[in-house]
């Protein structure tokens, strides 16, 4: 008999994907037509992608998970020479003002990506293990962060803000599900605060960046335009939408919409209705993901399926709460939906993981 | 289980989670709704691009609805850089058409603007050249319509009406003025465009320009043409430094005609020098008025009861001593003993110096403050004069003199217009007007409506009922005869000033003028004219101004359509005036009997038969001797 999986689950990262595809090519046609003649050009590529990711997503679905158990070291110490590498001129290429790719035709991969996942993994595993000694700071707690701030470090060298937020947050939430002091939170949280303070006192321009989210139009041209520009997408497409196709601000006027922005075309062209459907997808895999973490059989696949989902669903609540002008920008893709290689493919290989230990709880 | 507590905080992590979600879709629910109208219009102005349309100015109406400021639709060059795909064509194209060098035309082609107007090549272009253009059929080459402003009478009422630049915007007059009100709200062709310029496949939306408001002058076409023709002809005669004419309604303070020479054709205000743009000289000019200021002097004897007009007599010698000054009459040897009455229809000096005597400086001076000398009139124009007065501390016995008969001090015409106006309304001081109403064209409601403004009462019902009749007198028997007009009660006042420059009188060089008023008895329209310097004539007003006035008024009395008046006085006849004669009735009579009746004229039959069936002029018309009767005979 066939082995049984979270089908719901699968089914939900389809349909964002596949909405993902028509909404590439709906946000980013004018500009693929202007910029290569060929206005499926993003789509093309991502739908190759997702060809990939497909096959990524069965063979992890379908392979021993727990080798990955095993491997952890090895592939944490291969991401960590990765982003070393990346960093060298030569190598990695820089794109929008971050050198975090390495290039490969047409085609990028950002290693901090998939350092993404290898951290998780390596945490999970140090912690499914460590479970005891995390009483203890100096032997529990400060190792793995500090291995994790290196990490953070390296993607903060590129720069690349908004992935390193992903990555140390994602560590951070295993720790606090792992059972840690709330006290740690606290010091963490005073001296988090302290510390925005410190350096809002050094250069108070900071402070401008903080609150441009609040009013973008202080500084319309600067700080505050890709806010406008998401505004002025969002706004004006009202509870019902422009209409598939419709969008204007698509038009030129919100840069590569097709990215991080995306999420505003999806609310330009379908309303406040795409936004429910997009956040209850999001929200149906975060359910099933925490649930496939609650009956996990050990605490390794507990660890490994809290933090995948975690990271995934944080990255598109920090994408979203952009988009919509709740917190500042920080520029991250939104998961399954934007256009992005890296992107897709870490995200269906940690639905194949999620769908892999799903299958042991049935059994 | 030890996983309990891991459990529990992943449960948390949830929940936090999916708040985070509500918090979105709520604030997308938020953005739309209650941002929706200000981001959709910021967002509006951000897609979309205007074609501007341009307002037509409003027009500038005479009081009869007479367009005087129209405007000419005419056809402007637009481009939009970003959708001019042949640039370089484009650019040759439109340079050889409009014959400018190919590389300024690719200065506006290449452009990095949204919308670019070539500036002056391109503008009020001629249909010629805009059906060129037009049959190019170049992408972001747009043709727009423009209204140009057009004055139909060329000079007339030039220094009043303004003169606007080549935006339609005011510069001068009441263009400059009521520009507020005239200009109208741009309309527009709005399209959406992408960011890079490029016009997207929605559909454009038409907003008509609003045109603007239409200002209606109290002036009179008629009134008017005439002062207009009757300075070309002084021009033209007399070659004058300036002349001037205004008529204004004496009861309500309605400028009913303003005319100056040297003038200008507003069309072509460029051609002009501005100290000819500039001065409207009806207001802006100011001189010693001469005699016609007698009238404000006897005004005031009159109502201090120091004289009876009729009774009161004076006797002039010719001349009269004030300390120093020999003050002498006009005419060689006096007039001899004469009424006051008198004295005003000869505009006698010496008479004159004995009523400022009488009245003594402060009297007279406080009569000058009365009427509105040394003060502007309030008229609705710009650029009014204000004269000069003597301060009363340097007024001697000489000064007193002088002003009296209207020398010594510095007046604009429009303050003797206004100050005869108060003695002949039965006392009231006016603002002068010549903006009537400010309508909106399509709606008809009116923004603005002038009305009659009474700044002050001078003097009493009595003494303007006496001067009056006593200007009527000086038209029938003194110094104005020329204006006289039979059947008409005429008032009026000549004035010769002498002109100063630098303290000192200069020769031969004079202001002559003339105050006209009918119907004298209830008077409709005061007319005051005068030439600076007039050339080759005598130096005597009666000669010069009066004959042009009477022309004026004979017009003023077709355009008001004022009714012959009965109980004039009869005019004091001169062996070279013409007779007038009534025309008796003689339909009906014999050809015998009508040749009897009609003994004082010429008389022309027609027909045949025995009896008068027609006669031309009509019964009781007033007709000159000797002029011709047509009769026509029938059975």
């Amino acid at each position: 008999m066939k082995k049984k999986f979270d089908i719901p689950l699968l089914i939900a990262v389809l349909i964002l994907i596949g909405f993902g595809l028509v909404m590439i090519y709906s946000s980013s046609s004018i500009w693929a037509e202007y910029k290569f003649q060929d206005s499926f050009h993003y789509v093309k590529q991502q739908a190759l992608f997702v060809l990939v990711g497909l096959f990524l997503l069965v063979l992890l679905f379908k392979m021993d998970y727990h080798i990955l158990y095993k491997k952890s070291n090895l592939i944490l110490g291969l991401c960590f020479l990765l982003l070393i590498l990346v960093l060298i001129p030569g190598i990695g290429s820089v794109r929008n003002g971050s050198r975090s790719w390495f290039g490969i035709g047409s085609f990028g991969v950002q290693p901090s990506e998939f350092a993404k996942l290898a951290l998780i993994l390596f945490t999970s595993k140090y912690l499914s293990g460590a479970n005891h000694s995390l009483k203890s700071y100096k032997k529990g707690v400060f190792p793995i962060l500090l291995v994790a701030l290196l990490c953070f470090g390296l993607i903060m060298l590129q720069p690349d803000l908004g992935t390193g937020i992903v990555l140390l947050m994602s560590i951070i939430a295993l720790l606090f599900i792992a059972g840690i002091d709330m006290k740690f939170f606290y010091i963490a949280g005073v001296l988090g605060v302290l510390g925005v303070v410190v350096l809002i006192l050094i250069a108070p321009y900071r402070m401008d960046r903080i609150t441009s989210f609040l009013d973008p139009w202080k500084d319309p041209l600067g700080t505050g335009f890709q806010m406008i520009q998401s505004l002025y997408a969002i706004g004006p497409g009202g509870l019902l939408g422009m209409g598939f196709l419709k969008s204007r601000q698509k038009h030129f006027y919100l840069p590569e919409p097709q990215t991080d922005f995306i999420f505003s075309i999806i609310s330009e062209e379908f309303g406040v209705l795409g936004v429910l459907i997009v956040c209850s997808l999001f929200a149906f895999v975060l359910y099933r993901g925490i649930k496939i973490a609650l009956h996990a059989n050990n605490l390794f696949s507990k660890y490994l399926a809290f933090g995948f989902v975690f990271q995934m669903i944080f990255q598109a609540l920090l994408n979203l709460m952009v988009v919509v002008g709740l917190i500042p920008v920080t520029g991250v893709t939104l998961p399954f939906l934007s256009y992005g290689g890296s992107s897709l493919l870490i995200s269906m290989i940690s639905v194949g993981i999620l769908l892999n230990i799903s299958k042991e709880q049935i059994e | 289980m030890f996983t309990k507590k891991i459990d529990t905080r992943m449960k948390i992590v949830l929940l936090l989670f999916l708040f985070c979600f509500v918090l979105v879709v709520g604030r997308v629910f938020y953005v739309q709704v209650f941002d929706y109208k200000k981001l959709s219009d910021l967002a509006e102005d951000l897609w979309s691009r205007n074609l501007p349309i341009e307002a037509a100015r409003g027009l500038i109406l005479d009081r009869n609805g007479v367009v005087l400021a129209d405007n000419l639709t005419t056809t402007s060059l637009v481009l939009i850089p970003n959708q001019i795909t042949k640039k370089k064509e484009v650019s040759e194209k439109l340079a050889e058409i409009l014959g400018v060098s190919v590389e300024e035309m690719k200065k506006h082609v290449y452009k990095k603007t949204s919308i670019e107007r070539v500036h002056p090549e391109g503008r009020r272009l001629s249909y010629e050249i805009a059906d060129k253009i037009e049959a190019l059929h170049f992408d972001g080459v747009y043709l727009v319509k423009e209204a140009k402003r057009y004055y139909p009478y060329g000079n007339l009422l030039s220094h009043t009406l303004g003169y606007v630049g080549i935006d339609n915007q005011g510069l001068s007059g009441l263009e400059l003025q009521y520009d507020k009100y005239l200009t109208g709200k741009q309309g527009a062709i709005q399209y959406f465009s992408d960011a890079k310029g490029n016009k997207l496949a929605l559909s454009d939306i038409y907003t008509q320009p609003q045109n603007g408001m239409n200002v209606q002058l109290t002036i009179d076409i008629n009134i008017q043409q005439s002062l207009e023709r009757e300075l070309s002809n002084v021009v033209d005669m007399f070659n004058p430094d300036m002349a001037l004419a205004i008529v204004m309604n004496p009861k309500n303070g309605e400028i009913l005609g303003m005319a100056s020479r040297p003038d200008f054709d507003p069309n072509h205000y460029q051609d002009y020098d501005t100290s000819v743009l500039s001065r409207n000289l009806p207001i802006w000019a100011s001189y010693e008025p001469g005699s016609t200021q007698k009238i404000i002097t006897t005004s005031a004897v009159v109502e201090e009861k120091l004289i009876d007009l009729e009774k009161d007599t004076f006797y002039d010698g010719g001349s009269v001593q004030v300390e120093n000054a020999r003050i002498k009459c006009w005419k060689a040897g006096g007039h001899g003993a004469q009424t006051f009455l008198q004295v005003l229809q000869n505009s006698c000096n010496p008479g004159f110096v004995k009523m400022g005597q009488l009245l003594g400086k402060e009297k007279l001076f406080s009569y000058l403050d009365l009427f509105g000398f040394g003060e502007k009139t309030g008229i609705d124009l710009n650029g009014e004069g204000e004269g000069i007065i003597f301060p009363l501390s340097r007024v001697g016995n000489v000064e007193l003199a002088t002003t009296a008969f209207g020398q010594g001090i510095s007046v604009t015409p429009i303050q003797q217009v206004r100050a005869i106006s108060a003695v002949l309304n039965g006392g009231e001081l006016l603002t002068p007007y010549v903006v009537k109403a400010i309508e909106e064209p399509e709606t008809g409601s009116v923004l603005l409506q002038n009305k009659k403004k009474v700044i002050r009462k001078t003097i009493s019902k009595e003494t303007s009922k006496t001067m009056r009749m006593a200007l009527e007198s000086v038209v029938a028997l003194g110094g104005g005869k020329a204006a006289y007009i039979d059947g008409y009660r005429i008032g009026g006042k000549t004035g010769t000033a002498q002109k100063a420059v630098n303290g000192a009188y200069l020769v031969n060089n004079y202001i002559m003028s003339f105050v006209g008023i009918v119907p004298s008895n209830n008077p409709e329209a005061v007319l005051y004219i005068a030439i600076d310097n007039p050339k080759k004539t005598a130096l005597l007003s009666s000669y010069t101004t009066t004959p042009i006035a009477r022309r004026i008024l004979l017009d003023i009395i077709d355009a008001l359509k004022i009714p012959k008046q009965e109980g004039g006085l009869e005019k004091d006849y001169i062996w070279s005036d013409k007779v007038y004669y009534n025309v008796p009735n003689v339909i009906g009579k014999t050809k015998k009997e009508a040749t009897e009746l009609l003994e004082k004229f010429e008389v022309e039959y027609s027909g045949s038969g025995e009896k008068v069936i027609a006669q031309s002029p009509e019964s009781d018309e007033r007709i000159e001797e000797g002029a011709t009767v047509k009769l026509l005979l029938g059975d």
